[in-house]
């Protein structure tokens, strides 16, 4: 029983900071160049198309429901191609279409 | 022959690189074509290219930040230490007055940051490229201190109180620049050692 105990204690414990984690903030606790960001992106979503918006949200729900080091490996990879020059960019656009074409 | 109203709803698969290559050239041949589909199809790349440049996260250093805070603390309490010395009629204003000088601090912290008078830290790929966050004119809004590239112009002022949408799910607008990339990401390994063996690649655009 004390056995069973403390591995329910060590679950909480190590469980709590993944659910925090995964919970998304409120607008308040955005940091105000986060707040900055948001709005920004905000006004350009709204000029998107309907359908876009919708598989942008889609996309939201899936990265939150991704553990902390998906996403963590994503930003980093988003790090990653936010620094490619524009043929790093173009060659890999291309090899993105080939892979893509290679799915169907 | 494709019309206009199926081109539309293709642009902005087709400018992720995301529309398979036989509606591709279909679309390509139907913007060739039609000058509207055409403005509408510059005017989306735009757009997204603009989404696609925003940064996930910059630098604000930490210094400027709590400067900020302290200077707001003091300007709370100095309000609130005149407004109990005036009449009762007076006080009444007091939330009015705090609201105010809540916004111009607001106001006075995007000033500052868009004064550009101090460069961001570089993001590894910049090769040693600066961002300088760019003062507001007349004619351009301040821009993002990231790497903007085109697209329309943002505008630093947040609103007091979010819209709805914005409030529901603001990390959703925080992180949009990495969702509309989210495949790419997920897969960017495998994408990266794919191997690009002919020119199938050059006919899809």
């Amino acid at each position: 029983m004390k056995r069973l105990g403390i591995v329910a204690l060590l679950t909480a414990v190590l469980a709590a900071p993944v659910v925090r984690a995964q919970q998304p903030r409120p607008w308040h606790q955005l940091s105000p160049d986060e707040q900055r960001r948001a709005w920004e992106n905000y006004r350009r979503y709204q000029q998107l198309p309907e359908h876009k918006q919708r598989s942008l949200e889609e996309r939201y729900q899936r990265f939150q429901a991704m553990p902390p080091q998906d996403r963590d490996r994503l930003r980093q990879n988003y790090e990653t191609y936010r620094g490619f020059d524009p043929g790093q960019r173009q060659e890999f656009g291309q090899k993105y279409r080939r892979w893509k074409s290679g799915q169907h | 022959m494709m019309r206009c109203r199926r081109a539309t709803r293709w642009m902005v698969t087709a400018l992720d690189g995301e529309l398979p290559a036989r509606r591709r050239r279909a679309l390509d041949g139907h913007v060739a074509r039609c000058p509207a589909c055409r403005h509408e199809m510059a005017t989306t790349a735009a757009v997204l290219q603009g989404v696609g440049g925003l940064a996930t996260s910059s630098e604000v250093p930490g210094r400027l930040e709590q400067a900020t805070f302290r200077r707001v603390r003091l300007l709370a309490a100095a309000e609130a230490e005149r407004a109990a010395t005036r009449a009762w009629w007076m006080r009444l204003r007091l939330p009015a007055l705090g609201f105010a000088t809540a916004v111009v601090a607001t106001v006075a912290v995007g000033l500052m940051r868009g004064s550009g008078d101090r460069p961001l830290a570089p993001r590894p790929g910049d090769g040693g490229r600066r961002v300088v966050a760019q003062a507001p004119t007349k004619d351009k809004p301040p821009l993002v201190a990231s790497r903007e590239r085109g697209g329309p112009q943002a505008t630093a002022t947040v609103p007091a109180e979010p819209p709805p949408e914005l409030a529901a799910a603001p990390e959703l607008f925080v992180d949009l620049p990495l969702l509309r990339n989210m495949e790419k990401l997920e897969h960017f390994e495998t994408i990266r050692t794919t191997t690009l063996d002919d020119g199938e690649e050059q006919s899809n655009g």
